[in-house]
């Protein structure tokens, strides 16, 4: 792995918010894939000495402030990632890019599973199931970031 | 000997390179009993509204380039259309133009005559609503709400509570302003509800959003005389809509056996998913000096109180 400046997670992270920020009009909301969840992960899965809970807290909090919803929610579903996400942190250098895909997948779906029910304390209705659209776009982003950013797993030696 | 080098790393310090700070876990737990504390201030206590207020100020430069793409796109669209459908449309708006100052013409004798009738009868003028026009810039972030945000905000003078209405009919109310823009909660929302009455019989009702594209009309007996096709109009007794704009047609209307109650199902007319200009109706001012910053809720409660105080006026005026 290369070695990663502080300046540059906070610059994607800063670009992930302006994502987050895109107008949208009509149903395309649905597959929206949360920006700032995707880029925080890759982030937190890279260099975790850069990046821990507290980055994902305040990134979750940002969020929450930029889109209106109940102060704190996105900060606690992105802490608890954060905090499943760093606990195998170390093991992710045995992975192949399948079960890399399986593992962010499967944080993903944490995320959602959280805000979900945060929503319904809230007494929010049962969004149906296009409300996990977002977990399959976000896939689609996180591969895009192994593009750009270069991947987490240990390159072939032999 | 053994014993002698375990004593010697014991005394060593751990180097700097494994030193990671609290672990991973005590931050998880610290953070999320900050977070769900900040949930609880937020949602109970409207200490937070300002540092919110001042947030979305600060964002707005970031918010203008975000939104910079999609304008280049619509200008370019717009440069690129065809000279014939200009031409069409232009032709259409003349029309429609004419149509509406001959509308207009009779509108102004009515109104003449609706004052001078009034006045004989001692009642009271109708609320002169001033109105100022907006854009919607963009959906709300949250699809969990029913939220459109709109290009103007406390700087044009917007205040909390303000109706919404497009050329079709009623939006919603503004709910939230920050300083160059406001949030707009549409009518489907399940937070707000709407004094409406059945244009075809008068018949006087509150429609509350269902949260998915529907209002429902609940309350109402089993036998009410109310057919799929009824516009809905609002009645203008809560002071905050003008009376007389279309709401909602009725789509489905259920009997249950079971319910005294009749389930009535209609849809809003507004065009609120589509990108549209819109108006914000300014407030009354007796409710203005009443509640600086309603919440969504209090305004219904009003609602509800103004309902009272209007069937109250009625049997005075009948006597």
């Amino acid at each position: 792995m290369r070695h990663t400046s502080l300046f540059t997670v906070y610059l994607t992270l800063l670009i992930a918010m302006l994502c987050q920020l895109f107008p949208w009009i009509g149903q395309g909301i649905i597959f929206r894939p949360d920006f700032m969840l995707i880029v925080l992960l890759y982030w937190l899965l890279r260099a975790p000495n850069l990046c821990n809970v507290g980055t994902a807290w305040l990134a979750g909090l940002l969020v929450d402030l930029a889109t209106g919803s109940l102060l704190g929610q996105h900060a606690l579903s992105f802490s608890i990632t954060a905090f499943v996400a760093l606990s195998y942190q170390r093991r992710l250098v045995l992975f192949n890019t399948l079960q890399l895909v399986a593992y962010v997948f499967i944080l993903l779906i944490i995320e959602r599973v959280v805000m979900l029910l945060l929503k319904l304390f809230e007494g929010n209705d049962n969004p149906g199931w296009h409300y996990f659209w977002p977990i399959l776009t976000g896939l689609l982003l996180w591969q895009f970031m192994i593009l750009m950013f270069g991947g987490l797993t240990r390159p072939k030696t032999n | 000997m053994l014993k002698g080098v375990h004593q010697k790393l014991e005394a060593q310090q751990t180097p700097a390179f494994f030193v990671r700070g609290p672990s991973p876990f005590s931050r998880m737990v610290f953070f999320c009993a900050l977070s769900i504390s900040i949930m609880a201030i937020d949602a109970r206590f409207n200490y937070l509204s300002h540092v919110r207020q001042a947030f979305i100020a600060a964002l707005h430069p970031l918010e203008v380039v975000a939104n910079t793409p999609s304008e280049w796109y619509r200008d370019v669209k717009k440069y690129f259309s065809v000279h014939n459908q200009l031409v069409q449309e232009n032709y259409a708006l003349k029309q429609q133009a004419f149509e509406h100052q001959i509308m207009l013409q009779r509108l102004n004798t009515i109104q003449a005559e609706n004052v001078h009738l009034r006045s004989l009868l001692h009642g009271n003028n109708p609320i002169q609503h001033n109105a100022v026009l907006g854009e919607i810039s963009h959906m709300g972030r949250d699809p969990f709400t029913h939220v459109v945000v709109v290009n103007r905000g406390s700087q044009h003078h917007i205040k909390a509570g303000q109706a919404v209405v497009d050329s079709k009919g009623v939006i919603g109310q503004v709910t939230r302003v920050y300083p160059f823009t406001s949030e707009v909660t549409l009518i489907t929302d399940k937070e707000l509800s709407i004094p409406i009455q059945i244009e075809r019989n008068q018949l006087r009702a509150i429609a509350f959003g269902e949260g998915n594209n529907t209002l429902d009309i609940p309350y109402l007996p089993a036998n009410v005389d109310i057919k799929v096709g009824d516009k809905l109009v609002t009645s203008g007794i809560d002071g905050i809509y003008p009376a007389g704009l279309a709401v909602a047609t009725v789509t489905k209307i259920q009997q249950n056996s079971e319910s005294p109650f009749a389930k009535i199902v209609s849809t809003p007319v507004a065009g609120v998913s589509n990108h549209s200009q819109l108006l914000l109706l300014e407030l009354p001012d007796a409710i203005e000096n009443k509640t600086s910053q309603p919440t969504v809720k209090e305004t219904v409660e009003h609602n509800k109180d103004t309902v009272n105080i209007n069937n109250k006026v009625k049997t005075d005026a009948s006597h």
